[in-house]
């Protein structure tokens, strides 16, 4: 069932890369380069959230006036918010593109679960960073998004009201909420570094940018998203008069908006299930490469005698699972008795796609169960028909 | 919008239009049928009802496809060692360009069979009788046309010289009387 509703999402999705292939040269393909947008869209989210730094105040009393000073007062500041708050929005919506995309086509497999779950775990911090940022203006909508928050983690039993008060500084609206939101939004900011560390370390030559067009195209949208929908906030927060309706943002505050239809509890179970079960999606499909109808090539084999530490296979292997190490004893051919390295196959990255093979001029690596003279024999079999 | 043409001449990216040889070789040389050895990513193109058995695609009984793990696993050697033992051309298949299920397989096939060219040209072998092709997992019929254009292509290339790189085995200057055929292990010379 699953498998199936798998196969036909692939068909479609390599449909519509057709589709865009027609219109696009493939290398220009935006939807090859999903990760690379994000990436921008981060780094666009960095440098406005760096000048918006400058001037926020994270007090109770400050907060919304030093936003509507930025939009108002400070040079550029509304346009520089606007930027801010539109390329989070690109940012969640390449990101979930990214995650769609290589969930259809299954780029999951074999020893590529590692990117998934760090790709996962980016996706939650970036929502989570979101809705903090919507806290940060202070107006009626942020004090209904903390209100709204605190009744959902008090609905947890046992620990829920220990977990509101870790997560804003005590009951009802304190002192501390706003600082802890500030961190709350920088820090898993930076968090994403880290993350993104662990999401291209199994990756060599990963492509962390769009081509200039669509690097230019994006910068364009937003900036001119950011110019005729001036981002606004809504009246101020005041205890006196509690909001009672929710601006909805379908990006980041569709849990919220659920909260309509669920009760708080609920919400958490079912948030919880999603986010387990998008870290599980990798080991869903538990099938081996002879139920997938793949030869069992086996894990690429340096040839000692042979490699000359060249390090080519290095440079192409596309999950780095080739690393260089100093030689402990000469090869034995003539190329190999002066090498200084080593090739080493990490067996734990290694895919079995061969691409190793195809890099070594010194046929020092193999695939065992695929020999070079398995090819080959293949190759004069037809020949010879 | 400028019309980028049919899929076919805009993806197979390393060969000259193939009405331009048609002319030049004249119309009755593709009733030759060439002999084409096709080297096929398990990712890219299915080849489910598109193979015999014996690995000969159904609509091109002389192309012969090899499946292999990845278009990047291709020595391009391989591609030679197809051309000097009796194929008349070889192409290698795999997913689009930048779209490599590997990452960058296909990247990497492409860049080495554009310097494979060249050393083809230097051993006066028509560069022409190798080619890359790349579709994705549904493009079977496209596939397919991309893969008769290429042997239509190649049954109009004049015929190779007699190769001088593989020298018969009989009249090799080294050793005139050693019967052994060369390979990379010589047979350990007599005293």
């Amino acid at each position: 069932m699953y498998r199936r509703l798998l196969a036909s999402l692939l068909r479609w999705t390599l449909r519509l890369d057709v589709g865009i292939n027609r219109v696009y040269p493939a290398d220009f393909n935006p939807l090859y380069y999903t990760g690379g947008l994000s990436n921008l869209f981060l780094t666009i989210l960095i440098l406005s959230g760096l000048f918006l730094f400058f001037y926020y105040v994270p007090s109770y009393n400050e907060a919304y006036t030093t936003v509507q000073y930025i939009s108002e007062r400070v040079p550029y500041g509304q346009i520089i918010r606007g930027i801010h708050r539109y390329s989070a929005d690109g940012f969640m919506i390449v990101i979930l593109l990214h995650f769609f995309r290589n969930w259809f086509t299954e780029r999951f497999r074999f020893s590529r679960d590692e990117p998934w779950i760090s790709g996962m775990m980016l996706l939650v911090f970036a929502g989570f960073i979101g809705v903090t940022g919507y806290v940060l203006v202070w107006d009626q909508r942020a004090e209904l998004l903390v209100v709204m928050t605190g009744n959902a983690l008090a609905a947890i039993p046992g620990v829920g009201g220990w977990l509101r008060n870790l997560l804003f500084g005590g009951p009802g609206l304190t002192n501390l909420l706003l600082p802890r939101m500030l961190f709350l939004h920088v820090g898993p900011a930076v968090l994403l570094y880290v993350l993104l560390w662990w999401h291209y370390v199994r990756l060599r030559h990963p492509k962390v940018w769009p081509p200039a067009v669509w690097t230019l195209f994006s910068l364009g949208v937003v900036l001119l998203l950011s110019g005729l929908i001036p981002a606004a906030s809504q009246p101020q927060a005041s205890p006196t008069t509690p909001p009672r309706q929710l601006a909805v943002d379908w990006l980041f505050l569709l849990p919220y908006v659920s909260l309509k239809y669920l009760t708080p509890l609920w919400l958490i179970v079912l948030a919880t299930v999603i986010i387990v079960y998008g870290l599980y999606i990798p080991y869903q499909l538990p099938e081996t490469r002879a139920e997938l109808g793949l030869r069992e090539s086996g894990i690429a084999q340096v040839i000692d005698a042979n490699c000359t530490g060249c390090e080519l296979c290095y440079y192409d292997c596309p999950y780095n699972a080739i690393v260089m190490a100093p030689s402990p004893h000469p090869g034995v051919t003539k190329a190999a008795q002066a090498r200084k390295l080593l090739a080493i196959v990490l067996e734990s990255r290694c895919v079995e796609c061969g691409i190793c093979i195809g890099a070594c001029p010194f046929e020092a690596l193999e695939l065992p169960h695929f020999l070079e003279q398995d090819v080959q024999a293949k190759v004069l079999a037809a020949c010879r028909s | 919008m400028p019309e980028l043409g049919p899929p076919p001449k805009s993806q197979s990216q390393s060969a000259p239009a193939p009405d331009v040889l048609a002319r030049a070789a004249g119309p009755g040389a593709a009733a030759r049928r060439p002999k084409i050895v096709g080297f096929l990513c398990d990712w890219a193109v299915s080849a489910d009802g598109i193979v015999r058995e014996d690995g000969t695609m159904r609509d091109l009984p002389n192309v012969t496809l090899i499946k292999v793990p990845c278009s990047g696993f291709i020595r391009p050697s391989w591609l030679e060692f197809a051309l000097k033992n009796g194929a008349d051309g070889t192409f290698v298949c795999g997913c689009p360009l930048g779209d490599c299920f590997n990452r960058l397989g296909n990247n990497l096939i492409q860049d080495r069979v554009t310097q494979m060219r060249r050393r083809l040209e230097r051993q006066k072998i028509q560069p022409d009788r190798v080619g890359t092709i790349y579709y994705g997992l549904h493009e079977q019929e496209q596939f397919v046309a991309a893969v008769r254009e290429f042997s239509d292509r190649v049954a109009q290339l004049p015929a190779p010289p007699p190769p001088p790189a593989r020298r018969p085995a009989g009249v090799s200057p080294a050793k005139p009387s050693d019967g052994s055929p060369p390979g990379p292990t010589p047979a350990p010379e007599e005293p």
